[in-house]
């Protein structure tokens, strides 16, 4: 083996493994053709036309030669070491190639060819057993059915794919599960001057995937900012776990970008409870990616304009914005934009005011944002851009343009590109929108050479710099651990063990959140009007009734609910009534009883939740509760276990977290009480895999240091 | 017709057909793997299959035989 393996300190031999992919001297590839147009010819030419810094080999049974290269009949007959063995031979051969690799003592591949799990069943077991025949042999397999891999290092310049051309080095890694992507991606990002560190196309993922990948862009010293397309995920705690280290921990924490398509929930059609059916969404995706770090993108040019600003720009410091445009209305949608976003206009200090007075003429604007008017040349953006730098209450510039007759924009680009070099220990982030399209295009081109992000719109420049501050945020947060409470795991697990898959009853429900020490008011199953009648003299009025039944889920809805019951004289009516009530709906012997229990106090209602996600695992859902839950959706989701910043995050996050603050002079709710159950239903979702739904709906919650009670609960078992 | 006959003639059409010298072919010798045909040769191979032997074979099934061998047990049951 003769790859350079970069020494970095705490890299698992798994991912040192990759060194082979990516930084090989020897490359064999297997199944080479003359016929230029098809990718087993052409993925050879890109190596040799790459400047590719090693040596390679084609393999092609019955040929001398290809493209001026000798070529061998088997890769054993190659006389030298290969690190790298590139599979372009149709999918039925593969496993026989691969066979010869490991004979040849190669430790990774990349597969290229289609046939494989993509075509159905057969592909599907072809695919076992190539992953199968790599991972005995202990070999790194990328693919199969991939465009391939690109590293742009110098010392490397390695093109192992069929894209058209070999993109700028840069600063950016990116990975695909679509290998259609990643050439529309390469030809996107050519035309924008976008450079990549590395280019990996994921294809089937039968081996390395993105968690692999996001390790190893870690400790890339050429990666700072990693891009993914992802369209499936199988290790879902993992990419949460790795992607949460990448984005926090190290000298260098990196940002990690992605786009998530095609995701469905299974099982979702199965989803009974309001946990499920809210889970069943992307929503569990959108939480998955804030829980982990991930800024999450809705399309490639979203990607691409906070992947250029986090790449070239320092990290803002906050979210103070200074504009400076030749154009009052692109300013005024920029200001809309930016607020709308998140931002905040900066208010410059007297200094500056003094500086813009005497550099601008008397008609233009000096607040922010600030209009050099339209008849303004690169001086004037020179000045405003020196006094906005200068100024301590600014954290990001947005220098907007549009071409007007006086225009002089490559003479403003290039001062832009000069104040931006002067400014650069600032530690101030600069973006630019040169409005337009024909005209512009000289400017913009200095602009991106000088790697100075550029959007034809203000509002995508703010948008990226909203998310460049979201990721400060990140950083910035508060890094707590697990909370583990000391719970009778012993009296859950006795009700859990034993009951079969489906609902548990109430009165077993409640027995596990009492184990877990979930607040409930006092309560007893009854069989009689009578026995009711004593339990509630005991445990004191007002008191409110609840049939158990495992035939009744919705209890509302079949009139097995009554509230509210004062004395012994309503209690025995109501009893009475909702019996007689039940007995035409289900039998006699499906009613376990009526449970008494103490009436809540009153409080703000809210939902917690427990789903099992098919990627993920436990996922948590918290919300507003009571019957409108679904109809509002303002919920949010996190994966199984959560830490004690994150139970706070959870109800900080909802659109509705001011009426738990207290509205019109409401005394706050007791958001620790609502924490702690959060953090308890963690640890119960965390010890009962069998548990595959749980709504608390609602938990009542009362003023601030009044705590909060269970109200409703339904626990679904399913092994 | 023989088995060994048609593994003969199927070796000759392979070797006119792949531009390989017929004595190197042996009954496992795999057409692509060691045979070095390219996607369109080993369509024109089940072309000239099908006109040596007078027949006329399901294509994707004759397209997914491996082994010169596979070929000529393929081929007998045209026959």
């Amino acid at each position: 083996m003769t790859v350079k393996h970069i020494q970095t300190p705490g890299r698992s031999t798994a991912i040192a493994g990759l060194d082979a992919i990516f930084q090989p001297q020897s490359i064999a590839v297997l199944g080479v053709t003359n016929t230029p147009g098809t990718v087993p010819h052409d993925i050879f030419v890109n190596l040799l036309s790459a400047k590719f810094q090693g040596v390679v080999y084609p393999v092609a049974p019955r040929k001398r030669h290809i493209a001026g290269v000798r070529a061998y009949d088997y890769v054993l007959d190659i006389p030298d070491p290969v690190d790298l063995a590139i599979l372009v031979f149709p999918g039925a051969v593969c496993e026989q190639a691969l066979k010869q690799c490991i004979e040849k003592g190669i430790k990774a591949a990349i597969i290229i060819s289609a046939g494989f799990r993509e075509i159905g069943p057969t592909g599907v077991e072809r695919e076992k057993r190539v992953r199968a025949i790599a991972s005995e042999a202990g070999m790194r397999l990328i693919g199969p059915n991939c465009l391939g891999v690109i590293n742009t290092e110098p010392h490397v310049l390695l093109n192992a794919s069929f894209a058209r051309a070999m993109p700028a080095a840069g600063n950016i890694g990116f990975l695909s599960q679509s290998g259609a992507l990643c050439t529309a991606v390469l030809d996107y990002a050519q035309g924008k001057g976008i450079g990549f560190s590395k280019f990996v196309s994921l294809g089937n993922k039968a081996d390395v995937d993105e968690v692999d990948m996001l390790e190893y862009l870690a400790t890339d010293p050429r990666t700072s900012v990693i891009l993914m397309y992802l369209e499936s995920m199988s290790r879902g705690k993992e990419l949460i776990e790795v992607a949460r280290r990448v984005t926090s921990e190290g000298d260098h924490p990196k940002p990690v970008l992605a786009i998530k398509g095609g995701r469905t929930a299974a099982g979702a059609a199965a989803a009974q409870s309001h946990t499920g059916a809210l889970a069943a969404s992307d929503v569990v995706c959108n939480a998955v990616f804030e829980q982990a770090g991930i800024i999450r993108s809705s399309s490639l040019e979203e990607l691409f304009n906070s992947a250029q600003l986090l790449a070239y720009q320092p990290l803002p410091r906050g979210r103070r914005l200074a504009i400076v445009t030749n154009a009052g209305g692109p300013g005024v949608m920029a200001t809309d934009a930016a607020i709308e976003q998140g931002l905040e206009m900066a208010r410059f200090s007297p200094e500056t005011a003094v500086k813009l007075k005497k550099a601008l003429p008397a008609a233009a604007n000096m607040k922010n944002p600030i209009d050099v008017i339209g008849d303004a040349r690169d001086d004037r953006y020179v000045a405003a851009m020196e006094a906005v730098f200068n100024d301590e209450g600014v954290d990001q510039v947005l220098v907007i343009l549009t071409p007007q007759s006086m225009t002089n924009i490559t003479a403003i680009a290039k001062a832009v590109c000069e104040v931006h070099d002067r400014f650069r220990s600032s530690g101030k982030t600069l973006a630019c929108s040169f409005m337009g399209a024909k005209d512009v295009a000289q400017g913009i081109h200095i602009l991106q050479q000088h790697l100075i992000p550029h959007y034809i719109l203000p509002e995508w420049a703010t948008d990226a710099m909203t998310k460049a501050v979201h990721f400060r945020h990140w950083l910035n947060r508060d890094r707590t651990g697990f909370k583990e409470y000391r719970m009778d795991m012993a009296t859950a697990d006795a009700v859990i063990t034993k009951a079969p898959d489906g609902y548990l009853t109430e009165a077993d429900a409640l027995k596990v959140l009492k184990a877990y020490g979930f607040p409930l008011v006092d309560y007893k199953l009854t069989q009689t009007a009578d026995e009711a009648v004593a339990v509630a003299e005991k445990i004191g009025y007002p008191v409110v009734l609840r049939v158990v039944s495992p035939k009744i889920v919705h209890k509302f809805e079949m009139k097995g609910v009554v509230l509210d019951l004062q004395d012994a004289k309503q209690l025995r009516e109501a009893y009475i009534r909702m019996r007689e009530n039940l007995l035409k709906h289900v039998s006699a012997e499906d009613i376990q009883g009526i449970l008494v229990r103490q009436m809540i106090p009153a409080g703000k209602e809210v939902i917690l939740g427990i789903n099992r996600d098919p990627v993920f695992g436990h996922v948590i859902m918290f919300g507003l509760g009571g019957i409108y839950v679904e109809a509002f959706k303002d919920v949010t989701f996190r994966v199984v276990p959560i830490r004690e910043a994150t139970a706070r995050s959870m109800v900080n996050s909802l659109r509705a977290s001011g009426v738990l603050r207290g509205l019109r002079g409401e005394k706050p709710s007791d958001v620790g009480a609502i924490e702690d159950a959060l953090k308890r239903l963690s640890q119960l979702a965390q010890d009962f895999p069998r548990i595959a739904e749980l709504d608390i709906n609602p938990l009542i919650v009362h003023p601030a240091g009044e705590g909060c009670h269970v109200a409703d609960v339904r626990i679904r078992l399913q092994s | 017709m023989s088995q060994k006959e048609i593994l003969d003639r199927v070796k000759a059409v392979t070797a006119r057909v792949l531009g390989v010298d017929a004595g190197t072919i042996n009954d496992n010798s795999n057409f692509i793997f060691d045979l070095g045909a390219e996607s369109s040769q080993s369509i024109e191979l089940v072309a000239a299959f099908e006109e040596e032997f007078s027949i006329e074979m399901e294509e994707d099934a004759a397209l997914a035989v491996q082994t010169v061998g596979d070929a000529a047990t393929f081929i007998a049951k045209y026959l």
